[in-house]
């Protein structure tokens, strides 16, 4: 049965992204280097982690707030794949948190918004960020320092 | 099928391609290689902000600067098909020499013979893809 399949990867070759093969077919969450939250159900990859997801959607969380954009089908270069983890259902956090602390009825942490709403968050987050940076950095080449202009990641 | 099929596969079929540096670029695929170079007519590209739009008849982009790809659902399903189609042709194509004159030392077949065998890895494929004469069946 196993290997007649010419689509499965043999994971011995691969040391590293083989290690997807357990999430292929899997509701997976993806994030990007930007920043970027990804959830959909992973389809394909290859040596370089680059991902094919389908369904997708992009979650925009601010502080303890999140909206979801419905996006597709994503093809992902591996490059800017930070972290892929498999999601767990939603009853089964539910208990988690819930065990971890009963006094609290419902202590999922993230509360849904509106789009516009996150869109306005995620603004005054980047504002804030870009102030803090501005700030450090006119310190530091106060005390003799010089700037990487380079952006940093985000996520 | 492997994430570079779909992008085959996606040929002639619209696409956002989204660059490391946040411009987006909305057209038409027209070509792409393993290294995920594109050409794309028809573009609408967008700067990071999402503030200005250039309208561009064709454009080259080359693989590293991407960041990802947003393709129509369809085209899953297209690949898929596509994909059956093939398997089922090599198939056919193949099962008679499997065990013939593959295993024995014949000089053609025995290379993309063994290639194959070594299944669906990805470099095991590429040689197979040559073997069956895919390339052009293949787009």
């Amino acid at each position: 049965m196993e290997n007649t399949d010419p689509s499965l990867l043999p994971s011995i070759i691969f040391t590293t992204a083989a290690q997807l093969v357990d999430c292929v077919d899997k509701k997976l969450l993806v994030v990007l280097r930007d920043g970027r939250k990804l959830i959909g159900i992973l389809r394909s990859f290859d040596q370089y982690a680059n991902l094919v997801l389908q369904d997708t959607i992009e979650r925009i969380i601010v502080e303890s707030m999140y909206s979801d954009i419905q996006r597709g089908v994503y093809i992902v270069r591996g490059e800017n794949v930070v972290l892929v983890g498999e999601i767990v259902t939603f009853d089964l956090l539910l208990t988690y948190f819930n065990s971890k602390d009963p006094e609290k009825e419902n202590s999922i942490p993230l509360k849904e918004v509106s789009l516009d709403e996150i869109y306005a968050a995620q603004q005054d987050e980047i504002d804030n960020r870009r102030r803090r940076e501005l700030t450090k950095n006119s310190k530091l080449i106060d005390i003799g320092f010089s700037i990487d202009t380079q952006q940093e990641d985000m996520y | 099928m492997l994430p570079l099929t779909l992008l085959n596969t996606s040929q002639g079929h619209p696409m956002l391609v989204e660059l490391k540096s946040g411009e987006t670029l909305n057209g038409h695929l027209v070509n792409c290689d393993a290294w995920m170079n594109l050409t794309l007519k028809e573009v609408v590209q967008t700067n990071s902000d999402g503030t200005r739009f250039f309208r561009l008849p064709e454009c080259y982009v080359r693989g590293n600067n991407i960041k990802y790809l947003r393709v129509p659902d369809e085209v899953l399903d297209i690949a898929r098909e596509k994909n059956q189609q093939q398997r089922e042709e090599q198939r056919k194509s193949n099962q008679p020499q499997r065990g013939g004159y593959n295993r024995q030392y014949s000089s053609g077949g025995q290379r993309g013979g063994y290639n194959r065998n070594r299944g669906g890895g990805n470099v095991g494929r590429g040689g197979g893809q040559f073997q069956r004469g895919g390339r052009g069946t293949q787009y």
